[in-house]
């Protein structure tokens, strides 16, 4: 387990160094005039110029990589184009928000998915048909539908829920619950689609598997069967769904964070990413592989230590 | 499945939601209060004056004071200059300062930081700075005057000394520039609050227990950016959102669906063709007058208007705005949708089978409706209009820098001042990248320039028709956008700004 720790750890860093050169060349690529962006069309070319020299545009690409990711490893990503916020700081003060959202729509999927995949699956039957259906309707309807419901329905025509913005947990956990509860289901839709059609489907195939007949007929309770047995061998496909979902959920988080309102990452993304705001993107791209690296490394330890077949080495 | 089960859940997501609602106090009702939220879709480079522009204005006027006041309809009054006075040719400007402010530490607001700052922003690489270009020299006569003289003169000048070029920093923040991109420091009526800000997302303001003017009504003032307008219209549907200018049509609808919500009509933008290419070196048919006159006469102004703005705005062949001296009602309706006229024009300057023309397309502005409008009304007359697709990231390089296209089809702010409006758009350099000009426009801008603004409507005009007739735009119309409000907040709209100024919001009563 520790070496293969540490075979990981050195290839993530690997990984980060690679992806942070190509990000930089692709960005650098599309030869995206940021001094006029920043300074409006009007701006006159010698303005223009003076500014492209300020942020070191004047520079060829390699340089540029090299300065930042120089800075980079002192632990200095540097400060917005656009909003002159430090990365460190612009990223730190969204991640909560970001977090917020993946971690609830994860704790939800999971519970709700489970309950549902086993329910179906030991059940079958009407039961059975019940959660197929809910699994299509999920994947059927676009996120950003639900989401715009969800807002009309219980933001604007109800008033349960705020309509829009982020309250920090610190500050008032009523007024985060009362923010990310809406956000939360309405990603939750989907992710309960996919993940409980993958429960449903493990927890079948284990109950057909011979060892289950034969704890059965040793007249071991159905509950224990389930919960000690079936569900842990059906849990590790259905946890490596989960832990890609959660790493994908940041796509559908760009579109909620912006129905929503909501300073996040997904939303951040794509602004800083259109105006092409290089400092913020790298940081951005280097936060979400590190995430990546360390979801992938998490679900590889857990299903290993459900499933004894799966030990790493 | 027993429906018992499930209406336990229901009741119990019932039940979350109701004490939610009631101890986060999620979606207060509109009613007048302390607090002024603000939604925008523009950003705010940083909190250094030489950063401020346009739009982002009210940022700054939170927290800076500007030496001259502009009032709502335009007017120039006190700040923390009390009077201004011309010498006889306009080239010298004299100030008589305030001799009663302080900056937030104790620093006495005189001519040495009226200097320190306009120098600062005159040298500086942001978007307004080349507004001071003729500024040769910012002399401090004594503490409480300090005079501005102009190498040329510069008709706009008190409207920038009203704006961006005359915020008002603390000279001493200027020793280390990076920390007043985030820690403004000024004599403003407010003091952002650095632990609720968000930078890129949201800025609070709170008010100056110690400001040396008149308080403005709200203790807080929130100003919100966001991506997109459909959040903007929930938010001041349920409250969160007190005041927003909403540019979208579709939006307005939306909102307009409240009644709860007020809205009011907002004519700031013209959308039209800019044509750079007018002596023709990329596409020669641009060289001639009687072309580009054909293609103002092509378009069918009043059908794009009802189509793709669904009739919110005004048709228009000028592009001086409704607020300056230059403006022309008559202009308005100069050109009309003649498609015979149109080819007359063509065949008269040689080119009766037509000719071909690409314009970029950002689908921002051009969308679908809009590019197909134009293609077929200029099919019509025998111009081939074909649009190239580019996208936003390297659209300006392309357009601007490279100078690549002809043309761009644009929404253009229409400013107050009419040499603010002469400068960006007419004379080269900005919105006349190609630097056309023509010895009668020449002579029309260099009077302008020299007389007094009061004096120079007549010039104003003239030039204005001038320019009509010479077909340098094809503009389709005014766009009509809607400042709304949630009911709780009067609002009065700034003169030639689309986003009004901070001083301009009231509690309603």
């Amino acid at each position: 387990m520790i070496s293969f720790l540490i075979r990981r750890l050195l290839a993530s860093i690997v990984l980060l160094f690679v992806i942070s050169a190509i990000t930089f060349l692709l960005l650098s690529a599309p030869h995206t005039d940021v001094g006029r962006v920043l300074l409006g069309q009007a701006a006159e070319q010698s303005l223009v110029d003076a500014k492209n020299a300020e942020l070191g545009l004047n520079q060829p690409v390699l340089v540029q990589y090299l300065t930042w990711l120089g800075n980079a490893l002192r632990g200095d990503l540097g400060s917005s184009w656009f909003t002159s916020e430090n990365v460190l700081s612009a990223i730190g003060n969204r991640i909560p928000v970001t977090l917020s959202l993946m971690v609830g729509v994860t704790l939800i999927t999971a519970v709700v998915s489970f309950a549902l995949g086993i329910w179906a699956g030991v059940r079958r039957g009407a039961a059975d048909r019940f959660v197929q259906i809910i699994g299509v309707v999920g994947y059927a309807l676009p996120g950003f539908l639900v989401t715009l419901i969800m807002v009309l329905v219980f933001a604007v025509q109800l008033r349960w829920f705020p309509a829009i913005g982020y309250v920090d947990f610190f500050t008032s956990p009523a007024g985060w619950l009362s923010t990310v509860t809406l956000p939360i289901l309405a990603l939750s839709v989907g992710s309960i689609a996919g993940v409980s059609q993958q429960v449903r489907a493990s927890v079948i195939e284990v109950m057909r598997k011979d060892y289950v007949r034969t704890l059965r007929s040793r007249g071991l309770s159905p509950r224990r069967i389930i919960f000690r047995h079936v569900l842990r061998n059906a849990s590790a496909p259905a946890l490596t769904v989960l832990g890609m979902q959660f790493v994908g959920m940041l796509g559908g988080a760009v579109i909620v964070e912006q129905i929503f309102g909501l300073p996040g990452i997904g939303s951040m993304t794509v602004s800083y990413t259109t105006r092409g705001d290089i400092p913020i993107i790298m940081g951005l791209v280097m936060f979400t592989v590190i995430g990546v690296v360390v979801i992938n490394l998490l679900v590889d330890v857990v299903v290993s230590w459900l499933n004894p077949k799966a030990r790493l080495a | 499945m027993k429906l018992g089960k499930w209406s336990g859940f229901a009741a119990l997501t019932l039940a979350t939601g109701v004490l939610l609602s009631g101890c986060a106090g999620a979606a207060q009702s509109p009613a007048a209060s302390d607090t002024l939220n603000i939604a925008t879709l523009s950003i705010p480079q940083s909190l250094d004056p030489t950063a401020a522009t346009g739009s982002n204005v009210p940022f700054f006027q939170a927290v800076y004071d500007t030496l001259i006041r502009r009032q709502a309809n335009g007017d120039f009054t006190p700040m923390l200059a009390t009077k201004w006075e011309y010498n006889a040719d306009n080239t010298q400007l004299t100030l008589t300062l305030r001799d009663d402010v302080k900056f937030h530490d104790g620093t006495p607001f005189n001519a040495e930081a009226v200097k320190a700052n306009m120098d600062r922003f005159r040298t500086s690489t942001g978007g307004d700075s080349k507004g001071l270009k003729n500024i040769s020299e910012i002399t401090v006569v004594d503490p409480t005057h300090v005079t501005i003289t102009l190498s040329a003169p510069d008709p706009s000048l008190l409207f920038r000394l009203s704006d961006s070029a005359g915020l008002m920093a603390n000279p001493a923040a200027f020793a280390n520039p990076d920390a007043l991109k985030t820690t403004p420091d000024g004599t403003g009526p407010y003091q952002l609050d650095k632990s609720k800000t968000v930078i890129g997302t949201k800025w609070v303001y709170d008010r100056d227990p110690k400001y040396w003017g008149d308080k403005l009504p709200y203790q807080t003032l929130t100003l919100s950016v966001f991506d997109n307008e459909n959040a903007i219209v929930n938010g001041l549907k349920t409250g969160q959102i007190d005041t927003a200018l909403l540019q979208s049509a579709d939006q307005r609808a939306a909102a307009k669906q409240d009644a709860q919500l007020k809205i009011q009509d907002s004519n700031v933008d013209v959308q039209s063709i800019i044509l750079f290419d007018r002596a023709g070196a990329m596409v020669p048919a641009l060289g001639d007058a009687r072309v580009r006159q054909a293609l103002n006469y092509a378009i069918d102004r009043d059908t794009m208007l009802k189509q793709i703005r669904q009739g919110l705005g005004t048709t228009t062949s000028q592009m001086f705005g409704t607020d300056t001296l230059g403006y022309d009602k008559s202009l308005d309706n100069y050109y009309t949708h003649d498609p015979k006229k149109a080819k007359e024009l063509l065949a008269e300057a040689g080119y009766a089978n037509g000719f071909d023309l690409t314009l970029p397309r950002m689908a921002a502005i051009v969308d679908d409706a809009l590019a197909a409008s134009l293609k077929a009304d200029f099919a019509a007359v025998g111009v081939k209009l074909t649009w190239q697709d580019v996208d936003q990231a390297t659209a300006l390089k392309q357009i601007f820098t490279d100078k690549g296209f002809p043309g761009l089809v644009l929404s253009l702010g229409q400013p107050a001042n009419d040499w603010l409006m002469i400068s960006s758009q007419l004379l080269p350099g900005s919105f006349n990248i190609f630097g056309y000009t023509d010895p009668e426009a020449t002579e029309l801008v260099n009077k302008i320039q020299h007389e007094s603004v009061a004096d120079s409507k007549a010039d104003a005009q003239a030039l204005n028709k001038h320019i009509v007739e010479q077909g340098w735009f094809v503009p389709f119309y005014r766009q009509t956008y809607a400042l709304v409000t949630d009911g709780s907040v009067n609002v009065t709209q700034q003169s030639g700004m689309a986003v009004p100024s901070i001083y301009n919001y009231t509690p309603a009563k």
